[in-house]
C-alpha cells in the first residue's frame, strides 16, 4: 500500500480537489489511540463520483461529515475547491442526503424539495425549478403529498430531489439507498447516475454495497476500521454512460471481484469492533 | 336463445348467500354504531342509579339528579353568567402563562446558559402544586380579577414551559445537517425547523394545561368567594348554605368547560398536526 493512497487528482490544483490532508478526528469520550478518523488522505477531483466503502464504524459518515463542514477535527485539514467546507456551505454549494431522508413532514413534497431555496436567501444561488427536480427523479405528480404518504424509496427520492435543488458543486450521500429492494435500488442508481452527468457534480457517496459502488462510481475508496484509515483507493475504469447492459457484464463482475478482495483486506487490517463476540 | 344454454347448466345456488359480515376491526368502528357507545352508555346509567339510591338515602351527600337538572332549567343565566366569568379567568390566564412560557423556552432554546440557569427550577415547580399559591396571591393582589389570572397563569406556566423546551430540542440531527449545509441562519432554523417540531409537545403541553386553567381559576374563586363571581364562587356560597343542587350544577358546568377545551384542543391539534403520527390512527 502507497504511504499515501490518492486518486488521479494528485496534479490537480486545489481548487478543483476536494482534498483532505491527514485529518485525525477522535470523538469526544473516544478512544485515543483508535481515533474514528486516522491520518486520512484523499483527493477527490472536480465532477468525479467517488464512493466510500468500508466495514462498519470506519468513519465513513464521519468523513462525510467533515468534507461537509458539520464536524470538527483534531488535526490535519479539509479543503473543498480551494476554501473551506463552511465557506462552501455558506455559498449553498454543498447538498447533503442524509442517510434517513430527513424531509419536513409537515411540508409537502414540492415545498420540501424548495427549501433550499427558501433558506439562506443572502447566497444568492439561483435553483432548479422544483416540478422539474420532481420530474428528474420520477414523481412528477406526487408534489402535493406529504412525506408520510411517500413509501421510504419515494421519500429517499425527495430528498436527493432536494439535494440536487441548488445544484450544488458537492453532493454528499450517506447510504441513501441503504432501504431499499434490489431493484428500486437500481433504477435510482441509474436515475442518480443521469441526474449527475446533467449536472456536472462532484458525488462522495457512502455505500455498503459493492456492487453499488462499481456501478456508480469513478474511483472507490475502501476504508479498514478501527482506527478509520483509507486502505485503497481503486478506479474503475468502466465507460459512461453506464446502463443496464454494462452493469451486468462480465467486466463488471470481474471489477466488484477486486473491491471485494480488498474489502476483505481492510476487513483483517482492522481491529475487530469491540462488540462482536464470537459465537 | 343460444346465450341461455349456459345459464342453465350452471348449477343455481341451492339458497342466496348470506349476506356478507364483514369482520369489522376493533377501532375502526363508526362512533355510531351501538358497540361503540352501549358499554358507556351501561356504566352512565348504572352510575346513576347509583346517585339515585345514595340520594335517596342521605340528602346531604348527594342532591336529586331531578333537582340538579332543576336548578340548571331554571336558572340557566346564573351558570351560564358565571362559567363565562370563570372560563374568561381560565382562558385569560392560560394565555398569558402558555405565552410567556413559549417565549422564554425559546431564549432558553437559543441561549444555553439560560437553559442551564432556569431549568432545575422549572423542574421543581412543575412538580409543586402551584395552586397552594392562591391565598398568598389574593392577599397580594386583592379581590379582584389579577389574582386569579395570576394563579391561573402560574398553573399552565411550567408544563407549558417544559414541553416547549423539550419540542425545540427534539430536531432529528440529520434534518439539522440538512439545514446546516445549506448555511441557514438561527432564526431560520428556529422559524422553519424547531417551532413546527416542536408543535406536537406544544399542543400535548396545552391539552394538559387548558383543562388545569379551569382548576386553577377555580380554587381562586374558592379562595376570593363572596366577593366575585365564577362558578368556583357559586358552589362555595351554595355549599356554605347546603343548596346542594346548586353545587352539583356547577360541577356539571365546569365538566362541560373541560370537555369543551379539550375539544378545542383536540380539533386544533387535528388541524396542525395532520403531519404528525398521533393523527395519522385518528385520520385513517
Ligand atoms: N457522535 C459520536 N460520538 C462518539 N463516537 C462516535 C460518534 N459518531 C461516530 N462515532 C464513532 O466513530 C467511529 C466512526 O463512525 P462513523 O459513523 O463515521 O462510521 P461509519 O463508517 O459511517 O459506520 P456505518 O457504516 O456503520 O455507518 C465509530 O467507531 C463510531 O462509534
Ligand atoms: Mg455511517
Amino acid at each position: 500500500m502507497t504511504p499515501f493512497p490518492t486518486n488521479s487528482g494528485e496534479s490537480r490544483p486545489a481548487s478543483d480537489l476536494i482534498r483532505v490532508r491527514d485529518l485525525t478526528k477522535t470523538y469526544a469520550g473516544g478512544d485515543p489511540s483508535r481515533p474514528a478518523l486516522d491520518r486520512v488522505s484523499i483527493d477527490i477531483p472536480r465532477r468525479h463520483f467517488v464512493s466510500l466503502i468500508g466495514p462498519s464504524g470506519c468513519g465513513k459518515s464521519t468523513l462525510l461529515r467533515v468534507i461537509a463542514g458539520l464536524e470538527g477535527y483534531d488535526s490535519g485539514e479539509a479543503t473543498v475547491f480551494g476554501t473551506s467546507p463552511k465557506a462552501m456551505c455558506a455559498n449553498k454549494a454543498v447538498g447533503l442526503v442524509p442517510q434517513t431522508p430527513a424531509l419536513l413532514p409537515w411540508k409537502n413534497v414540492r415545498r420540501n424539495i424548495a427549501l433550499p431555496q427558501k433558506v439562506n436567501r443572502r447566497a444568492g444561488r439561483g435553483g432548479e425549478d422544483p416540478d422539474d427536480l420532481l420530474r428528474m427523479v420520477g414523481l412528477g405528480e406526487l408534489g402535493h403529498r406529504y412525506p408520510h404518504e411517500l413509501s421510504g424509496g419515494q421519500q429517499q427520492r425527495v430528498a436527493i430531489a432536494r439535494a440536487f435543488g441548488m445544484r450544488p458543486e458537492v453532493l454528499l450521500m450517506d447510504e441513501p439507498f441503504s432501504a431499499l429492494d434490489e431493484f428500486t435500488r437500481e433504477s435510482l442508481q441509474l436515475q442518480l447516475l443521469a441526474m449527475w452527468e446533467r449536472m456536472a457534480t462532484t458525488v462522495v457517496f457512502v455505500t455498503h454495497s459493492v456492487r453499488e459502488a462499481v456501478t456508480l462510481s469513478d474511483e472507490i475508496v475502501v476504508m479498514s476500521a478501527r482506527p478509520g484509515r483509507i486502505h485503497e483507493v481503486l478506479p474503475v475504469d468502466l465507460p459512461r454512460p453506464r446502463d443496464t447492459a454494462l452493469v451486468n457484464s462480465p467486466r463488471m463482475h470481474a471489477m466488484e471481484d477486486r473491491v471485494r478482495a480488498s474489502l476483505e483486506s481492510a476487513w483483517q487490517a482492522g481491529a475487530a469492533p469491540d462488540d462482536l463476540v464470537a459465537l | 336463445m343460444t346465450t341461455q344454454t349456459p345459464a342453465r347448466t350452471v348449477p343455481a345456488p341451492s339458497r342466496p348467500a348470506p349476506p356478507a359480515r364483514r369482520p369489522r376491526r376493533r377501532g375502526n368502528r363508526s362512533p355510531f354504531h351501538p358497540a361503540t357507545w352501549t358499554p358507556a352508555v351501561a356504566v352512565l346509567l348504572l352510575l346513576g342509579a347509583a346517585w339515585t339510591a345514595v340520594a335517596a338515602e342521605h340528602p346531604y351527600i348527594l342532591p336529586e339528579l331531578g333537582e340538579v337538572g332543576t336548578a340548571l332549567v331554571t336558572s340557566p343565566l346564573v351558570f351560564l353568567e358565571n362559567a363565562w366569568r370563570t372560563l374568561r379567568i381560565a382562558l385569560l390566564g392560560a394565555l398569558i402563562g402558555a405565552g410567556s412560557a413559549f417565549v422564554l423556552a425559546l431564549v432558553m432554546s437559543e441561549i444555553p446558559v439560560v437553559r442551564r440557569a432556569l431549568m432545575p427550577f422549572a423542574v421543581v415547580l412543575n412538580v409543586t402544586p402551584v395552586v397552594a399559591l392562591a391565598p398568598p396571591l389574593v392577599v397580594a393582589f386583592g379581590f379582584g380579577m389579577t389574582p386569579k389570572v395570576v394563579v391561573t397563569a402560574i398553573i399552565t406556566f411550567f408544563p407549558v414551559l417544559i414541553n416547549v423546551a423539550t419540542g425545540l430540542r427534539s430536531v432529528p440531527p440529520p434534518v439539522l445537517h440538512v439545514f446546516e449545509t445549506l448555511h441557514a441562519s438561527r432564526l431560520e432554523v428556529l422559524l422553519r425547523l424547531r417551532i413546527p417540531s416542536s408543535l406536537p409537545y406544544t399542543l400535548a403541553a396545552l391539552r394538559v394545561v387548558l383543562p388545569l386553567s379551569i382548576v386553577g381559576a377555580v380554587v381562586a374563586e374558592f379562595v376570593t368567594a363572596g366577593s366575585s363571581g365564577g362558578l368556583g364562587t357559586v358552589i362555595s356560597n351554595a355549599a356554605s348554605t347546603a343548596r346542594l343542587d346548586f353545587v352539583y350544577s356547577a360541577i356539571f358546568c365546569l365538566a362541560a368547560l373541560g370537555v369543551l377545551l379539550l375539544a378545542l384542543v383536540t380539533a386544533i391539534e387535528h388541524r396542525l398536526l395532520f403531519w404528525h403520527e398521533s393523527q395519522r390512527r385518528a385520520s385513517s
